[in-house]
């Protein structure tokens, strides 16, 4: 599910990243504030309003279940909520690494025959790919221990939207504290080898010098 | 031909710009801050906010008239910014290859051309600045351009290291025929280069034309302190071991003497660079000199350059310049039409 939600921004986020780095025209701080509301807001906050938005009478979701698209109490609820949380993680840092690189660069791949979407996967994210990294891992870590909004807008139904993190709190509520313990292990293990891969990856393309 | 008519709003002043660019190399010179460089980027179409009509070859690549305007990638204009602007994730051939769209042919002579075949798989951070410019240069050219600008190759290293970038300019401009806007400081190379001088002060043409013509103008006199060089692409006709001098023939018949260069094979193309203030200058004819290279030529203007004076002269058609004192033009009575002998020392002739 966290790595579903973490594709599914991925395009969106990754877009609208580089739109922020690139624009500098009005509007640009309150853009900015709005995409990064998720961040502070009590996740539950956010899960009421995805809620209201997608239950099967609201604006959203009237439309998409017109369409044969349940989203409320699904698996689609859960990677609605968990991407709409770690949205903001991945565009915060995607664009600080697309800002780093100089726009200059990017001109001179145009001079040499590259158009804007070319120039963009040719150079942008090249230069980038570090911070862009860091951003997809730590929205999939946000989508891995999400647990506010996905529990209001999925619910939290065995074998169906019971994530990791809903698993761990029910294990615990209904007195299995060794289960939610070694649900928690597997929780910490997957976030492990996302980050020290990340790490490892880093690393070695240092000492070959490149990037 | 290079139509220029163009309107750029820059921090502190407007770039306005309209000229006929005919030349090979246009030079264009002007203090820092004069608009240089912003005017190569709205050529190049780095400047969404510049208006008005530029024409290359024949090809409008902008007239806000009639709504034209390229993108960047469809001018096909070879731009070498200052940092050469090499794309540091890749090495020195990806660099190369990045424009040429799998011409190899094109990427290959290229690479030829500038000599980097030694440096092809190291990343920009590990270049010199000079292999740099040279990678930027091959990068450009690769691209098939109609058209390349330069902005001041090696402006930001020593005189030493600048003299070696004119001989690959020199290649470029005989045997690629592509024209070049080149912006530099350095009257010599201008001289050298440049067929057309443009002078940009504040965004506007303070003036235009040849070279030499302008060296009276005080923003180019200021520079010709620099000292001023004649530079000429020649080749190797001779060794003479005994003798301690190697035979060289320039592009335009002169034959040079120069100090024993057994290293370079027979037939090999190098540049010679002679600095304008090393012709010894004689009214009469000379004999008993030691210098090994002597000749007879004409006086074709004297042009007042700062402190010294240069004089324009030919020998049997080809161009050479030297700068004597004021006190020396008088003494000697020196004039446009004048009969002059010159004398100039092996060691004084440097091979690039």
């Amino acid at each position: 599910m966290a790595a579903l939600s973490t594709a599914s921004i991925l395009p969106v986020g990754l877009l609208a990243a580089y739109g922020l780095a690139r624009y500098r025209g009005p509007g640009k701080g309150l853009i900015e504030t709005v995409l990064s509301l998720p961040l502070v807001l009590p996740p539950t906050a956010v899960g009421i309003v995805l809620l209201e938005l997608f239950a099967r009478r609201g604006p959203l979701g009237s439309w998409l279940s017109a369409l044969g698209l349940d989203v409320v109490f699904t698996a689609k609820g859960v990677v609605l909520a968990t991407a709409v949380m770690s949205f903001p993680l991945l565009v915060r840092s995607a664009r600080t690494a697309f800002e780093e690189v100089d726009a200059r660069l990017v001109g001179m791949a145009r001079t040499l025959g590259a158009g804007p979407v070319a120039a963009f996967f040719r150079v942008t994210l090249p230069l980038a790919w570090r911070g862009v990294l860091a951003g997809v891992v730590l929205a999939f870590s946000r989508a891995l221990g999400e647990f506010g909004a996905t529990i209001m807008v999925a619910g939290s139904i065995p074998g169906r939207t019971r994530t990791l993190a809903l698993a761990i709190f029910h294990a615990n509520q209904t007195g299995r504290d060794d289960r939610a313990l070694a649900l928690a292990g597997i929780t910490a293990g997957l976030a492990f080898v996302a980050l020290w891969t990340v790490e490892l990856v880093t690393r070695r393309r240092d000492r070959r010098g490149g990037a | 031909m290079i139509e220029l008519r163009l309107a750029l709003p820059l921090a502190r002043f407007a770039l306005e710009v309209e000229a006929r660019l005919e030349a090979a190399v246009t030079a264009i010179m002007g203090a820092s801050g004069s608009g240089k460089t912003s005017l190569l980027e709205a050529v190049a179409g780095l400047r969404p906010a510049a208006r008005g009509r530029i024409v290359v070859s024949g090809e409008v690549l902008l007239d806000t008239a009639t709504g034209q305007r390229l993108a960047p990638e469809r001018r096909r204009i070879g731009y070498v910014p200052q940092d050469a602007g090499l794309f540091p994730h890749l090495t020195a051939l990806g660099n190369v290859r990045f424009g040429a769209r799998g011409d190899a042919a094109r990427v290959e002579q290229a690479i030829d051309t500038l000599e980097i075949r030694a440096c092809l798989s190291r990343h920009p951070d590990s270049l010199s600045g000079g292999e740099r410019q040279r990678v930027a240069l091959a990068r450009a050219l690769a691209t098939e351009p109609r058209l390349l600008l330069l902005d001041e190759p090696l402006a930001a290293l020593d005189t030493g290291l600048r003299g070696r970038i004119v001989p690959y300019l020199l290649r470029i401009r005989d045997e690629w025929r592509v024209p070049i806007l080149y912006v530099t400081h350095n009257v010599g190379e201008a001289l050298a280069l440049a067929g057309e001088v443009l002078l940009l002060e504040a965004g506007r043409v303070a003036a235009q034309g040849p070279p030499l013509r302008l060296l009276s103008s005080p923003a180019l006199a200021r520079g010709a302190d620099e000292g001023i060089e004649n530079l000429w692409p020649a080749r190797v006709v001779s060794h003479d071991a005994r003798a301690g001098i190697t035979k060289m023939e320039t592009s335009a018949g002169l034959p040079v003497a120069v100090t024993l260069l057994a290293a370079h094979p027979i037939g090999a193309r190098v540049t010679l660079a002679l600095r304008a203030e090393d012709v010894l200058v004689s009214t009469e004819a000379l004999r008993g000199l030691s210098a090994r290279n002597m000749y007879e030529a004409r006086i074709e203007s004297v042009e007042s350059a700062g402190p010294d004076v240069t004089l324009r002269l030919t020998v049997s058609g080809a161009a050479l310049l030297a700068r004597v004192t004021p006190q020396a033009v008088e003494a000697l009575g020196l004039a446009a039409g004048g009969q002059v002998y010159l004398a100039v020392k092996s060691h004084s002739v440097r091979v690039l």
